[in-house]
């Protein structure tokens, strides 16, 4: 019951967020000189009247609080709008949004999986020159241009002819059987896969690493050491218990960063996620994709949040009393 | 101890090391042979499909080989994809290719000499006033879900959608002539008759507009427009479509790809009558950027593609011993060109567009002309597009029908540009350019960032004027933004951009010539400010533009095109720069292929076939 | 305290070796009109896309020589559509060290024409070969190095006394204050950064000169960073608020801005550091990648993001590898500035959670 009143009262204390980040991203976005219509415009076979039957149609003759107002209602009902070109925002949403997921949620989980023992072992070996070799080689993955990673990878699949070139299925898919699907999919995303890991392998590493310092300085440690129990057992049994509950909080971040995708990788490797659809939508100024797009990243990390929060508190007691 | 000496070693190691890389020894080579290789062009001879009665259907009948049925073509489309598949809604280039995979129009063009053929039509004709277009229709032919293709649907076509204003009304807008637009009236089941106002040459290539079946469409159309224009959407089920195109959609993936299915239906026929297309599937790859198009042809992942600049020497070299087969397509339809503001007229604000100092240098003929003069085409072609391109000099493209092949081209010439700019009073003081009141000749040269072929070729322009002695301040912007500064805040001074073209219906052009048209970007006016201050020469160009689509006769409106092009030659509104050739790859196990200038690789898809392992 | 910091990095080899390579950049950088042979927009169009000038030491009768370099020239193939590259052996060009080249502005004061090397007049002496407009890749990766190495530490020097203040005020006051000003940065953190990255970007008037537009990204990539800093700083304070010597403090009665800039915010010096360390990387890939999208540094000013631009071309990897030499050296320095951050934390605050 308690953590119930919890969750409703964290919800109402995020509505002024909402509204804020809205108003924020609307404004920025109308602020900008980019006109939605210009490819619209360039385009000698189209008609003026044409044109200006978009513009009406997409609000821009009226000026921007009413715009947003009018976005803003819509909004409340649930309903996304329509991009520039006149398709429905919730349509595009949805046909992207598993894509994403996929890409996504393998990037975390095997990031968590050789990030978090890497993170131990570099603790637990810390000032030893495995601890410094370990930072060292996440290091060179953090810092290639995810780009550029990415560009050299895809001219490595087209010269060893291993890997496709981009894309998440192969033309004859729909042909295939369950069992070709999956390979087929997996083929495909191993590439992005290998960048996405390789760069955000090294941030949640030093995380782990950091918070197990944490936990092996402090004084329950050190009696459990002092007490003379094996040091495996005070590492993964008393310290390593500790050092995950600062975790859980990353996860609620990490949740966040499951729908935002990674748009400079998914743009070179022409992969049908939000990431390339929300830039392509943001360089184009289409706002009632962008706002979308930004509203959902927004409602993703402070529902991460609250998830990690009350999380926190089932395994935490003693945040339970502070709250 | 043993540290040490290794360290010493090592060091010494490194410098010998390095002195080695530093004594390079120079080698004179032996000359390469010369390449002895010649191109020889296959004879391109092609039959267009011929009219054939069996059982009473019209069918058409394909003149060339007969091939093997089976097999599919992989092609791609850059960009995000279509955005709709209604075929009266397309907006963008990507949906009007697959609507016209999907969907026949009564007439097409001769890929080869572009003249309007019969498509869905089995004949047309036009009356010797030049006003009624009468379209005979052939008998039998289905739609995709068996019902036959009639009189109905052309007349509900043109009547209750293109000519009530459903979905774009672009083709509607440019057929109103004084107020009036054409009827169109069913005389059988099997005749319609178009009449129009006044002669309208230009109509003949509209008839190529896709033909809607009534029986699918007319639910919709009740529904009322802003239902239409989601009508159709790409969310639409394939199997609810119903289309008359060779092909039928089989499956959309977002962002992935279109993939289309031979339509059983279809009333095109070989020499041995059997229906075509020869192939089972016809697929778009949805591909974002030119870069990744060309790593998936060089993966196999695509079958066709169209290759510019630098990347055709690679796969001319590697044409000899991989598996597929250049062709020249010659220039294509889009122009690169330099633009300067003309604009001298005063917005709301009362505040000029451009600067009324530098609108005394734009407004200039000399000064436009000695632009043009120093713009170094030749290393342009040279280093931007690799040498695949040719100079351009005029507002049609060089594969137009209506080309003025009078005009001349010339080179870069520093002296007669300066010669010019002294004529107008211009004078350099310590290599900087004055004008003759004494301001310094600087202005901002703008196109979209991003591009690196218009960013590359700002950067000579740049260098190019600045020889002059102007200062030019290059700044690549968004292009959305530049859209919006061209199109309606006007102000800018010199611009580059490109724009496409049709090689056929030279009135395409209109919006950019017409003193008062959408995208006449060197002089744009407000819809409120109608013809203001037009130029004489502006007068001149309408007047082009107005006769010329009135005319009838090609040589009569050669002649109004053919004036259009001096005068935007003389009076250098648009500084043009170069076409860049296409070079088209195909795999060697395609075979019917006849490409054409004006029709591209693919313009007889049906006809293409691949052919068995031997 | 710094010379302690310092001391502690040469004595760590990897640290070591990073601080080597960023000196060298760095001093490159500092002395780029000097070094590079050419200015930044020299270019001449007879040789756009020239491989690497060969040098050579040994002529072609085997004898030791003076280094010199033969010009290239081109010739388009009309049968196989193909430029090709020869060397142009009639004329040989010495290179000329300390000698007179193209005049230039020292650190854009000082007028001089000396360069480290040069070759005499009508020679060319592309050490990375050049690029689609014929301007030496070698000087360029110089002078667009200026903007991207500077441009992270610009950016920090923007967003840290922001973060700093704004985090200090509302960890200090808390209550109204504190919430109000905590939701707005909440706010600002949940927009995906990347994308309010290139909506920033995008919004950039286009009437700017370089150096204006220099100066917005780099506002533009601080707006960026200081909500999730400024959070940070206020957890910091909120924990050292009540601590004694601040009551003490305001107890003889200190205002409220120097109790927060003299005592609170000094006890988060070792955080700063390595959050400062550990974030220039970070700008320097977001300043290369948003050069990428080209919303960053404008053609004809050179960086090594939209240098990079032209390397994601296919054939400009297989045939002019040149080209991705910005690539590396962002490699380099990004991975000198890991190091040397990683070690730095190390040293000051192992626990640190910055990542």
């Amino acid at each position: 019951m308690e953590i119930l009143k919890y969750i409703a009262k964290r919800i109402i204390q995020t509505i002024p967020l909402l509204i804020i980040v809205s108003l924020i991203s609307f404004f920025i976005i109308r602020l900008s000189p980019v006109d939605p219509l210009a490819e619209l415009k360039l385009n000698p076979s189209i008609s003026p009247e044409t044109v200006e039957k978009e513009r009406q149609r997409l609000g821009l003759d009226k000026p921007v609080i009413i715009q947003y107002g009018k976005w803003a209602f819509s909004f409340i009902k649930g309903d996304l709008g329509v991009t520039s070109t006149g398709e429905r925002v919730s349509q595009k949403l949805k046909e992207r949004i598993p894509n994403t997921l996929l890409l996504t949620s393998i990037v975390i989980l095997l990031t968590w999986l050789v990030g978090v023992p890497l993170g131990i072992i570099a603790a637990v070996k810390w000032k030893t020159p495995t601890d410094r070799i370990m930072t060292v080689l996440t290091s060179i993955g953090m810092a290639i241009p995810s780009f550029f990673f990415a560009v050299l990878l895809l001219l490595f699949a087209v010269k060893t002819g291993w890997f496709p070139i981009g894309g998440l299925t192969s033309p004859n898919f729909a042909d295939l059987s369950f069992l070709g699907k999956f390979a087929d999919i997996t083929h495909h995303l191993i590439l992005p896969v290998i960048v996405l890991f390789t760069i955000s392998l090294a941030g949640l590493q030093r995380q782990m690493r950091a918070n197990m310092l944490d936990v092996l300085d402090s004084d329950y440690v050190k009696f459990a050491r002092a007490k003379g129990l094996p040091e495996s057992v005070v590492i993964y049994k008393h310290a390593l218990r500790n050092a995950v509950n600062p975790m859980i909080t990353l996860l609620g971040f990490e949740f966040a960063g499951l729908l935002s995708g990674a748009a400079l990788t998914e743009y070179v490797f022409q992969y049908p996620g939000l990431g390339r659809l929300i830039l392509e939508a943001v360089l184009k100024s289409d706002i009632n994709l962008v706002m979308a797009s930004l509203m959902m990243g927004a409602v993703m990390l402070i529902l991460g949040n609250l998830i990690a929060d009350i999380l926190l508190i089932i395994t935490d007691p003693r945040i339970r009393v502070k709250s | 101890m043993i540290r040490r000496v290794f360290k010493v070693l090592f060091v010494i190691i490194l410098t010998a090391l390095l002195l080695k890389g530093c004594l390079v020894k120079d080698v004179p080579n032996i000359n390469n042979k010369p390449s002895e290789k010649q191109t020889t062009d296959s004879d391109w001879t092609y039959t267009i499909p011929k009219n054939i009665t069996i059982n009473g259907v019209d069918y058409l009948q394909s003149q060339a080989p007969v091939g093997n049925f089976g097999g599919e073509l992989i092609n791609s489309t850059i960009g995000e994809g279509p955005k709709t598949f209604n075929p009266f809604n397309c907006k963008d280039n990507t949906s009007q290719i697959m609507s016209s995979i999907m969907y026949d129009g009564l007439l097409t063009t001769d890929p080869i000499n572009g003249k309007p053929i019969p498509k869905l039509a089995k004949s047309y004709s036009i009356s010797p006033d030049g006003k009624t277009y009468t379209i005979k229709l052939r008998k039998g032919i289905k739609w995709t879900d068996g019902k036959t293709i009639t009189a109905d649907d052309v007349f509900f076509t043109w009547n209750d959608i293109i000519f009530a204003g459903f979905g774009d009304t672009s083709v509607r807008d440019s057929l109103v002539i004084d107020d009036k637009l054409p009827t169109v009236r069913k005389i059988d089941n099997y005749t319609v008759e178009f009449t129009t106002d006044k002669p309208y040459a230009p109509f003949i290539r509209l008839l190529s507009t896709p033909i809607a079946p009534k029986h699918v469409f007319m639910p919709a159309v009740k529904k009322g427009k802003e239902y239409f224009d989601s009508f159709l959407s790409t969310n639409t089920k394939p199997q609810d479509f119903v289309t008359s195109g060779a092909f039928r959609l089989k499956e959309y993936v977002p962002a992935q790809r279109v993939v289309f299915e031979r339509n059983p239906n279809y009333y095109e026929i070989n020499k041995d009558n059997q229906k075509l297309p020869y192939l089972d599937r016809l697929i778009y790859l949805i591909v974002g950027d030119l870069n990744n198009e060309v790593l998936k042809f060089e993966a196999k992942e695509l079958d066709v593609i169209s290759l510019q600049g630098s990347k055709v020497a690679r796969y001319k070299s590697l044409e000899p011993h991989s598996d597929f087969k250049l062709y020249n397509l010659g220039p294509t339809t889009s122009t690169m060109y330099l633009s300067m503001n003309l604009n001298n007229r005063k917005g709301k604000d009362g505040k000029y567009y451009v600067n009324p100092i530098k609108q005394k240098w734009f407004q200039d003929l000399n000064f436009r002309n000695a632009v043009d003069y120093a713009v170094d085409r030749k290393n342009m072609v040279f280093n931007i597009a690799n040498g695949i391109a040719s100079p351009l000099f005029t507002p049609e493209s060089l594969n137009s029908i209506y080309l003025n092949k009078n005009i001349k081209p010339y080179d870069k010439d520093l002296e007669k540009s300066k010669e010019l700019l002294k004529k107008s009073g211009f004078y350099t003081k310590k290599g900087a350019l004055y004008d003759k009141d004494g301001n310094r000749v600087e202005f901002d040269l703008y196109t979209n960032a991003g591009n690196t072929e218009r960013e590359a070729i700002g950067v000579m322009v740049k260098q190019d004027l600045e020889d002059l002695g102007m200062k030019v301040n290059f700044k690549p912007i968004e292009f959305n933004s530049l859209v919006n500064k061209l199109v309606s805040t006007f102000d800018w001074d010199m611009v580059i951009m490109g724009l496409t073209g049709s090689p056929l219906e030279p009135n395409g052009g209109k919006n950019v010539w017409l003193s008062d048209g959408r995208l006449h970007m060197f002089n744009m006016r407000n819809p409120q400010e109608g013809k203001a201050k037009i130029l004489p020469w502006e007068k001149e160009l309408d007047e082009c533009f107005t006769k010329g689509a009135l005319a009838t006769k090609f040589e009569d409106r050669k002649k109004y095109y053919d004036r259009y092009q001096e005068i935007v030659y003389r009076e250098k509104p648009f500084v043009y720069i170069y076409s860049p050739v296409v070079i088209i790859a195909i795999r060697n196990k395609f075979k019917n292929i006849y490409p054409s200038s004006l029709g591209g690789i693919t313009h007889n898809i049906e006809e293409i076939y691949i052919e068995r392992d031997k | 305290m710094i010379k302690d910091i310092f001391k502690q990095l040469w004595n760590d080899k990897f640290a070591r070796i990073a601080l080597i390579v960023l000196g060298v950049i760095y001093l490159a950088l500092f002395l780029a009109d000097f070094i590079a042979p050419y200015t930044k927009d020299f270019s001449d169009r007879t040789m756009a896309y020239v491989p690497p000038s060969k040098v050579f030491t040994i002529d072609e009768n085997g004898k030791l020589s003076k280094p010199y370099t033969y010009n290239y020239i081109r010739e388009f193939d009309p049968a196989n559509l193909e430029i090709k590259y020869s060397l142009d052996r009639s004329k040989k060009h010495y290179i000329k060290f300390f000698s007179q080249g193209q005049p230039y502005k020292f650190l854009g004061l000082i007028p001089m024409k000396r360069h480290l090397f040069t070759t005499d007049k009508d020679g060319r002496i592309f050490l990375l070969g050049t690029d689609i407009n014929g301007r030496d890749v070698f000087s360029r990766l110089l002078f667009g190095g200026r903007i991207s190495m500077t441009i992270g530490f610009l950016a920090l020097f923007v967003l840290f006394p922001i973060g700093l203040l704004y985090g200090g005020i509302s960890g200090y006051f808390g209550g109204k204050v504190d919430s109000i000003m905590m939701r707005f940065a909440e706010a600002v953190m949940s927009i995906p950064s990347f994308y309010l990255l290139i909506i920033l970007a995008s919004i950039l008037p286009s009437g700017m000169t370089s150096t204006q537009r220099f100066m917005l990204i780099v506002i533009i990539l601080a707006l960026i960073g200081w909500a999730g800093f400024a959070r940070v700083v206020r957890g910091m304070i909120l924990s050292v608020k009540n601590q004694e010597y601040i009551q003490a403090a305001q107890s003889i009665g200190a205002s409220k801005m120097r109790i927060i800039t003299k005592h609170l915010l000094p006890q988060t010096t070792s955080f700063v550091i390595v959050a400062m360390t550990l974030s220039v990387p970070s700008y320097i890939l977001s300043e290369s990648g948003l050069s990428f999208l080209g919303l960053g540094i404008q053609q004809p000013d050179a960086s090594w993001g939209n240098m990079l631009k032209e390397a994601q071309e296919f054939t400009n990897i297989l045939y002019r590898p040149w080209l991705l030499t910005p690539g590396f050296l962002i490699f380099v320095s990004v991975l000198a500035f890991n190091l040397i951050g990683d070690t730095i934390r190390d040293i000051l605050d192992p626990k640190s959670k910055v990542r």
